[in-house]
């Protein structure tokens, strides 16, 4: 019995710590990415083509992914941060620089989306993988008569109905651009400004939610949903998508462009190089994009896409990109954004 | 004469519905022909591919129960022997053992999380499933071992002094006195610990390590997506599993015993 | 209680050399690095720059913070007294029950799903379009959908849903020892069943009731999930304010800080509990006389 029991233990002690080693040789290339941001056939080719196993795990947000990396949990060779995240690994050395000559595929990359990166100009250390910005979404069977503005948030009737981001860059955002200011801004009175914007909105929501609004915008209890295209459309029965409009607000909104980039210390740097170069040729670039509904930021692949994407490129040419804030900018966002989360 | 609880059976029915409420709006959707919440149709679709087309979901499910079980295992040993210690024996770091026992209870799961990143890291052990197993002994155990305590408090050391006044050595004394004595709360102790482990998303998300996603970091990655409903036919088929085999090993522990 | 003497024939040492090592090691070396943290200067880019600071705890005077500490005393209180009134009664039918086994696999085995998805399944039932509004409007009880998501109620429901195998276990094993031919004998003294129950039965299950009342409270006192996913704009709690300072505000220091008040705070409430209540749930007995100042020792040793 006794002996049973510590026999029991043993085998529970070292089972993981066997599991956890194994796994054959050859080349393998470790991957961290957002859930469903890559198709599995994509990386089963990639494989088949070059011998190299990927291994992803995915995060859910951008610091989720940083703090791990900060905190000392690499391991990794590619993460896929958005651009203010970009700019902070920039700074805290986390990043490898990444060297274009190896990457032949790097000219199909839309000049007019490089153009407007602010978070690593030149793109030193990051590779675009895909670009987009969160909408708002209205299921039109419910609402009607309304504008492309973020003002519908203003509207009491809908009280109860509605719902934003729990970010505090994509509401406090949203806001800034209402007004008219940068999504970047760092100047205290316009964001008391558009904190009281917000606290204006605020009675109006049901909630500030990330997680679950799309499912329950599907269901028919949230009517307005601020959100990712992709979200919403995962969610809603397909033969009813029709009865959703998914527009960019006329005043413009904050944007992402989600990069891959190489960890400092990545141990598989020649195989992360040879990846990267995969996903951006013209072919499995469409694939992807494909994959997502989204509008690609691959030239050449555009033509080769067989889905009608949720919104087009030109759709964001009312978005800015989110840069780092720095510290100081970032505590009076931190603040104001506390502030109408607690309540006063 | 026993007396019928009859008040208490109502609360534990109602209970017990309350609890499994859930499950069988998960049970429904597993058989959902759409995606989406409405109900369109009997469908086996996402048990189909649950199990031809979901290596990924299967291996995080893997990792998952093999996580739970060692942990939960390891906790229970480990913890139940502390419990005994602390109530019947007296014995040096006494009280400094009863108070670090719940203080992983205490603690934000995020702040755990990050420490322990920061630890591992800082000496150096590569992050794994082995980082996730440590974690999950770490923050089992308290659970462990307050409910074996709970159950001991009340039983004098007589009992023990008793076994040894008929000649019982140390360790008969452990096996055929205090763990008998003990063993709802070691089963509950166990349990416990299972569930813990296998709903926890926070901690292990920091400690795991590359390939070593657990199937809550899988969904919990998903949520924004849409948790797809294989992730219900999972459940599912996991909890036909578990009373399958619960079941089974009563009747083999049965006829072990009858033998 | 008596307690044997740690001899060499009496392995009280041997016994708890495991628990001590591993929680040491493992948890103990952590919170040591967080103590520390709280100490530190937020690097400019999360962690920590090594300068030392009082900073992150004067930045907890913040009003915003007494009014979640607040919001989440009631909740956690609230949801903790439901909690452990429903599970008194299941666990003294369990103890009574001939099929203990099987009725704690029922108890537990809804919980081997996935968190989210009993969450979801939770949304599912209660949305304004949900089942549980389905079912009244089609009884003619109500004649428009009843709002039960999205506010403190909800949270509450969840968190007692979330929580109550966690009361109930304890309790169980608590109670399954107590002779119940002392209730009977009360009753035959001409006690009614409810103070029966009051006087005989819970004081001598005070452990059962005080593990279970631990594991209940202190978890729903750092809730983070719940609140996030049914809660409305005004749910937000500490565990929430946690993890923002944490990953949005990257201030690592303040997070720490704000952890060390909670941890210190309820392991002071906890001590004082069962201190008033004279148990020994946590191995304490009420024959040491030195005992708080055996404790502040421990403490400063954890610390």
């Amino acid at each position: 019995m006794k002996k049973l029991v510590l026999l029991l233990v043993a085998v529970a002690m070292i089972l993981p710590l066997t599991l956890s080693s194994c796994g054959g040789g050859g080349e393998k290339l470790y991957l961290f990415n957002w859930i469903y941001y890559i198709p599995d056939d994509v990386l089963e080719d990639f494989t088949k083509e070059t011998g190299i196993e990927v291994v992803v795990d995915s995060y859910a947000s951008n610091e989720e992914m940083y703090n791990k990396v900060v905190a000392g949990g690499a391991g990794y060779d590619i993460v896929v941060p958005s651009g203010d995240y970009v700019s902070i690994m920039i700074a805290g050395s986390l990043l490898e620089p990444i060297d274009k000559s190896r990457l032949k595929n790097f000219g199909n990359i839309d000049p007019a989306a490089i153009a407007r990166i602010g978070f690593d100009v030149g793109n030193t250390h990051s590779v675009p993988y895909m670009m987009g910005a969160a909408g708002v979404s209205i299921n039109t069977t419910k609402v009607s008569g309304y504008e492309h503005s973020w003002s519908i948030f203003d509207r009491p009737d809908l009280q109860g109905r509605m719902t934003m981001l729990d970010d505090m860059r994509e509401v406090l955002g949203a806001a800034l651009k209402s007004l008219g200011y940068s999504v970047n801004d760092a100047d205290p009175a316009h964001l008391e400004e558009a904190r009281l914007v917000v606290e204006r909105w605020k009675p109006n929501l049901v909630k500030f939610d990330a997680e679950a609004f799309a499912k329950s915008f599907a269901a028919g209890e949230f009517w307005v949903v601020q959100g990712y295209a992709e979200n919403v459309f995962l969610e809603y029965p397909e033969d009813r998508r029709a009865e959703v409009d998914f527009f960019f607000p006329k005043e413009g909104m904050p944007m992402y462009m989600d990069s891959l980039c190489i960890l400092k210390g990545a141990k598989n740097v020649d195989q992360a190089y040879e990846f990267i170069d995969y996903i951006l040729r013209p072919d499995v670039a469409a694939r992807i994009a494909d994959y997502l509904m989204l509008p690609s930021p691959n030239v050449p692949a555009r033509a080769l896409m067989q889905v009608q994407p949720n919104y087009e490129f030109t759709d964001l040419a009312n978005g800015e990109f989110k840069e780092d804030l720095g510290q100081e900018t970032l505590k009076l966002y931190n603040d104001a954004w506390r502030r109408i989360r607690v309540g006063n | 004469m026993k007396r019928r609880p009859s008040f208490s059976r109502a609360v534990f029915a109602t209970t017990i519905v309350f609890l499994s409420m859930p499950l069988l709006v998960l049970v429904l959707y597993s058989f959902n022909e759409s995606k989406s919440g409405s109900w369109t149709g009997f469908s086996l679709r996402w048990y189909a591919q649950l199990f031809l087309d979901s290596p990924r979901l299967w291996r995080a499910f893997g990792n998952s129960a093999i996580v739970a079980l060692s942990s939960a295992l390891v906790a229970t040993v480990i913890g139940t022997l502390g419990a005994i210690a602390v109530n019947w024996y007296r014995f040096p770091l006494r009280k400094y053992l009863r108070t670090i026992t719940f203080l992983p209870m205490i603690l934000p799961e995020i702040i755990i999380g990050v420490s322990l990143l920061i630890f591992f890291s800082g000496i150096g052990l590569r992050l794994s499933l082995f980082t996730v197993f440590v974690a999950h002994v770490s923050f089992n155990l308290p659970f462990v071992f307050l409910l074996v305590l709970a159950r001991l408090e009340e039983f004098d050391a007589s009992i023990i002094e008793a076994a040894r006044d008929l000649g019982a050595s140390e360790a008969q004394t452990l096996v055929r006195v205090i763990i008998p004595v003990s063993m709802p709360g070691i089963v509950s102790g166990f349990l416990t610990a299972v569930t813990l482990s296998l709903e926890d998303f926070v901690i292990t998300f920091f400690v795991t390590g590359p390939g070593a996603t657990t199937l809550p970091l899988y969904v919990y990655s998903a949520i924004r997506f849409g948790v797809s409903p294989v992730i219900n036919a999972l459940s599912v088929v996991m909890i036909v599993g578990t009373i399958i085999l619960t079941w089974s090993s009563r009747n083999v522990l049965k006829y072990i015993a009858a033998k | 209680m008596t307690r044997l003497p740690g001899t060499a024939k009496t392995p009280g040492g041997l016994y708890a050399a495991p628990s001590l090592v591993w929680l040491s090691v493992f948890f103990l070396a952590p919170l040591a690095i967080i103590v520390a943290y709280s100490f530190l200067t937020p690097g400019a880019l999360g962690g920590v720059e090594w300068s030392p600071t009082l900073d992150a705890y004067r930045a907890i005077a913040n009003p915003t913070f007494g009014k979640v500490t607040v919001n989440t005393i009631i909740v956690a209180m609230g949801a903790t007294a439901i909690t452990m009134l429903i599970a008194i009664p299941c666990g003294y039918y369990m103890a009574r029950s001939e099929h203990q086994n099987i009725l704690l696999m029922l108890v537990m085995i809804p919980f081997w799903t996935n968190f989210l998805i009993r969450i979801y399944a939770w949304i599912a039932i209660l949305g304004n379009e949900g089942f549980l509004n389905d079912l009244l409007l089609s009884l003619g009880l109500v004649d428009q959908s009843v709002r039960f998501l999205y506010n403190r109620g909800a949270v509450m429901l969840v968190l007692v849903y979330t929580y109550l195998p966690y009361a109930i276990l304890p309790l169980y094993s608590t109670i399954d020892k107590f002779d119940f031919s002392l209730l009977e004998a009360a009753r035959d003294l001409g006690a009614s069943k409810m103070s029966a129950i009051n006087r005989v039965l819970l004081p001598n299950i005070r452990g059962g009731v005080l593990t279970a009342f631990l594991f209940t409270f202190i978890p729903i006192f750092g809730a983070y999930a719940v609140p996030l996913l049914v809660g409305g704009t005004e749910s937000y709690m500490l565990g929430n304010l946690i993890a923002d300072e944490l990953t949005k505000s990257r201030d690592w220091p303040l997070a720490s800080a704000i952890s060390m008040v909670i941890t210190l705070v309820t392991t002071l409430g906890v001590l004082l509990l069962l201190r008033a209540n004279g148990t020994s749930v946590l191995g304490g007995d009420d024959h040491e006389a030195a005992e708080p100042a055996g404790e502040a020792d421990a403490l400063g040793a954890a610390r």
